[in-house]
Parts: structure tokens; C-alpha cells; sequence
């Protein structure tokens, strides 16, 4: 496996985490605190564009040039160790790295777009960034950290299925990165066993995309359900939790998720989290105030009353 | 003597799709065995005529009606065709540089049209966004709530501890100057005119 970093880490904001799901982002931080892992938020850091790239909106250079500064940002503050939140994220950064290591006119496009900004101190030159050394995603720095997160489990899930939701630009962007084998993905059942979880180890459609689909979800609505039914009625009866590493994906399922049921007329008995968040429920934080249950769709309470994890909000 | 066929001195889409930015440089769609599990394992192929072994097909043949194929629209972006691929081609991204093309067409303006609001809004801010044109589309599935999400969303987020997220001052300031000397700007532009006109 690849050398997982636990310091010298920049952890990269997310655009869906920020107004969708933000306890993703609390909750990350309060495992990285309990577990002792060196990170940096930088106030100054723009989104990965990937949304806007997947949308057709952006174009390459664009994108690559404002990776670029946010690469001078984790240079100039020591933390190099890049390391996102959102599958998406990852996979952008990954592209934008290996485009510039490998490609001499597009680096100089890039460049050349810097000076003229006036930002000639953020050009970039060939390997400066690794993309298999300098691009993690979060649910790898818990994956190297299983044991120690395993020791400070405080909340019997053992009466609790998990089922996994590995995000497709983690796994299929680039495969070959995946920590565990990409048609076999297991990070995150991995994890949910380490917090003390039965795990559902495959279900029909476990590798299948959430949906989303970038613009079907605003442009092809229909079409994005059809492909967010296949997952969710796969599910029906065999979890209690799908476990999530994206927020774009947790955003469909979860938010979906009633709409569906209103469709078919009885509930799915499932809820929706990212693993941070059941990690650090599961390590005794607060729902409200750490793990962030209240921006979801479905409701998290019932089943943190059959875990008996206190959910009165103050 | 068989005679290559030279073609007249534009690009053949091939030559498009390979050059691009968004190709990369071992992808195999020279090699393509059009053996189709792209196709048996595409979500829009489950449940639409898009069909990722056909396209690359037309694309090797040069065959200018695939940009013409509204069913290239209904890609997911789940590369999940690549990942599978035997000849490492990704048809996901032979798509999104066909897309790229049509629309820089002046073609399919009025679907680009309603995601421009994410490109202003990161102009302003430095951050992504779901596009606000599709708003009301989200809160008429969601509910209510989506809404008092929206409006709660700052005291949630102190609540739980975090800082804003909007950039300010001298980093958007950078940010914007990226942005117009890529061009990005005047494609903002030239997207909104050629729906507009």
C-alpha cells in the first residue's frame, strides 16, 4: 500500500461539504485531533472547480491553473500532503498534477496564465507534486489509522449493518491508486468494521454510480433517479446505514432518498453518512455539534436511539 | 499500390480526442477492441440509447454525426467505462472532450446556459456552487427544509465550529485574475451570447 501521510496534511475544503453536509468537515477534524494528525485549513483556498469541469463549464487550463495556486498555498505553509473530503476533489487534483508533469506545452500554458496574472511566484515546474505521493483522500489517512481509531470506539454498533458507497472518482478515475482493489472496493466496509459495525459486504449495484451524474441531476432529472433507484432499492431490507466518502454522492442518496419513497409509497429504512461522521459518532462526539445530523435529509435520530447516542438538542 | 488516405488538413476527430488536455497519454482508443463492456457497464446505457462502444466507433471512423447524437448527453462522468476498459481507453473522457467541442460550437448553449450561475458564483467567491438556476428545481424535490437549510446555514456551521468559506481580499483577487487571463471570463461570455442571440 502506499505510504499514507498523518502530518504536514492540507486538508481541502469541499464545496458540497461547505453548504451541504459541513459535520463532514467537523467531524474529519475531530478524528484528526483525537488520532494526533498534523493539518492545516487554509482560509485562502479556492474550490477544485469540479463540479464547474463536470458541469462543461470549465476547460482544463482553468482548472489547472487555479490547482496550481492552491498548490503554491500547501507548499508555502509546509503541507504538501494534500488531502480531500469529496472523491471529486481528489480525482481533479490527481489529473491536474499528472497533466503537468507530463505535458511541457500544457505547463507552459498554465505558466504563462500565472504571469500574466501577475503570479509568476506560483508557476509550476515539472515534479513538483506527485500525484501518487502528494493526493489523498481522507478515508485513507483512517484506513492507515484503523487500529488507533478501533481503540477509541466508545458506542456499540454491533446491532448495526453497514452497507459502502465507494465513490466512482475515487475508484474508476484513477484505479490503479485505489487502496483497496477498485472491483473489489473495501475502505470503507474496512473502517465500519473497525468501529465495531456488521458489514454488508455486496449488494447488487455496490460499484454502480450514485447518480448524480454532475448535470443529469439538473438536466436529466429522470434519468439521474433511474440510476439513484437502482442503488437505493438494491439496499432496501439489507442495511441500516450506507456509509459515503463524497458529498456529492451522500447528496443524491440522502436527499433523493424521501423522494423516492414518496414515488413508491413506504420508506426504505435506511440512513445516509459519510464515514467521518459515523466515525466520530461512534467515538463519542456530539450529532449537533460535531457530526452535523441536522443538514440531512433523513432523519439520523432513530437509529442513534437504537445505538443510544444522546440526541437532544440543546 | 494501396494509397493511405489523406484526409484534408483539418483534424480527424481522433486526432482531436488525442490531443486534448483532458486525454492523457497512454489512453487506448487507438487500441479499442470494441469488445463493449463499456456499454454493459454504463448507467446511462441501462436506461437510455447512449451507447460509449458506438461512439468511440464513430470517433475512429472520423464519422462527424456523433456530435449531432443528443444521447452523448446522458453521460454520468462515472468513468466506471474506463475502469473496465482492457485497452486503458476511457470513453468517459472521449465524451467530455466531444461535449467540450460542440459547445465551444456556439452549439448546446441552452443547457450550458443554466449552469453559468456556478461560474459567476465562483468568480465572485473563489468556491463551487450548486448552480442557482436550479434552485427551485431542488427545493420543489427536497422540501421545506432544503430551504431553512440554506437560511440556517452560517449558524450551523458555527455551531459545528467552522469558518467561512468564502475567499476575500487579496486571494479572490488572484483567483479573478486567473480566471480572465485563462480566458475563462470571455468563455463565460461567449457561452451566455451565443444563447442569448
Amino acid at each position: 500500500m502506499k505510504k499514507i501521510p498523518y502530518e504536514n496534511i492540507l486538508l481541502f475544503k469541499s464545496c458540497l461539504v461547505n453548504v451541504e453536509y459541513p459535520g463532514v468537515e467537523s467531524s474529519t477534524r475531530y478524528i484528526f485531533d483525537k488520532l494526533g494528525v498534523e493539518y492545516r485549513v487554509d482560509p485562502d483556498q479556492s474550490c477544485c472547480t469540479g463540479l464547474g469541469y463536470y458541469y462543461d463549464l470549465f476547460d482544463q487550463l482553468s482548472t489547472t491553473a487555479l490547482a496550481v495556486r492552491n498548490f503554491y498555498l500547501a507548499r508555502r505553509s509546509g503541507h504538501e500532503n494534500i488531502t480531500t473530503l469529496c472523491s471529486t476533489c481528489y480525482a481533479i487534483m490527481k489529473k491536474t498534477i499528472k497533466l503537468l508533469n507530463s505535458n511541457e506545452n500544457a505547463r507552459q500554458e498554465v505558466n504563462d496564465i500565472l504571469k500574466k496574472a501577475g503570479l509568476s511566484h506560483m508557476q509550476y515546474q515539472a515534479g513538483d507534486l506527485s500525484s501518487e505521493n502528494n493526493i489523498f483522500h481522507v478515508v485513507e489517512v483512517f484506513y492507515s489509522l484503523k487500529e488507533q481509531i478501533a481503540k477509541k470506539i466508545k458506542v456499540d454498533l454491533s446491532g448495526i449493518r453497514i452497507a459502502s458507497h465507494h465513490a466512482c472518482h475515487y475508484c474508476k478515475v484513477y484505479p490503479e491508486d485505489s487502496i483497496t482493489p477498485f472491483r473489489n472496493p473495501m475502505v470503507l466496509d474496512e473502517l465500519a468494521s473497525s468501529c465495531g459495525a456488521q458489514v454488508v459486504d455486496w449488494y447488487d449495484f455496490k460499484k454502480a454510480t450514485c447518480g448524480a451524474g454532475f448535470s443529469q441531476r439538473f438536466a436529466n432529472r429522470d434519468l439521474s433517479l433511474s440510476a439513484t433507484s437502482d442503488k437505493l432499492l438494491a439496499l432496501e431490507g439489507e442495511t441500516d446505514i450506507l456509509l459515503h466518502m463524497c458529498p456529492n454522492c451522500q447528496m443524491q442518496l440522502d436527499r433523493y432518498q424521501p423522494v423516492l419513497e414518496k414515488e413508491l409509497g413506504r420508506k426504505l429504512n435506511l440512513v445516509h453518512l459519510n464515514i467521518a461522521q459515523l466515525s466520530a459518532l461512534a467515538m463519542g462526539a456530539d450529532p449537533y455539534k460535531i457530526a452535523g445530523i441536522q443538514t440531512h435529509s433523513v432523519p439520523v435520530e432513530g437509529l442513534l436511539d437504537k445505538i443510544k447516542v444522546h440526541t437532544n438538542l440543546e | 499500390m494501396i494509397k493511405k488516405d489523406h484526409k484534408n488538413d483539418t483534424d480527424s476527430l481522433l486526432e482531436v480526442v488525442i490531443k486534448d488536455y483532458r486525454a492523457y497519454p497512454e489512453m487506448g482508443i487507438k487500441r479499442c477492441l470494441q469488445c463493449g463492456l463499456c456499454t454493459s457497464n454504463c448507467p446511462a446505457a441501462r436506461h437510455s440509447d447512449y451507447d460509449p462502444r458506438e461512439m468511440v466507433k464513430m470517433v475512429r471512423d472520423n464519422n462527424p454525426e456523433i456530435m449531432d447524437n443528443p444521447d452523448i448527453w446522458n453521460c454520468f462522468y462515472c468513468y466506471t467505462c474506463g475502469s473496465n476498459c482492457p485497452a486503458n481507453n476511457s470513453p468517459c473522457i472521449v465524451n467530455q472532450i466531444l461535449r467540450q467541442k460542440i459547445l465551444l460550437k456556439g452549439e448546446k448553449n441552452t443547457r450550458i446556459y443554466k449552469f453559468l450561475t456556478y461560474g459567476y458564483s465562483y468568480m465572485d467567491f473563489g468556491v463551487g456552487s450548486i448552480p442557482s438556476d436550479f434552485f427551485d428545481a431542488l427545493v420543489a424535490d427536497f422540501g421545506q427544509m432544503y430551504v431553512e437549510l440554506k437560511i440556517n446555514l452560517e449558524d450551523i456551521r458555527h455551531d459545528l465550529g467552522l469558518e467561512d468559506y468564502n475567499l476575500k481580499g487579496k486571494a479572490l483577487n488572484e483567483v479573478k485574475s486567473i480566471l480572465k487571463s485563462s480566458g475563462f471570463t470571455n468563455r463565460l461570455k461567449k457561452f451566455k451570447e451565443c444563447h442569448e442571440s
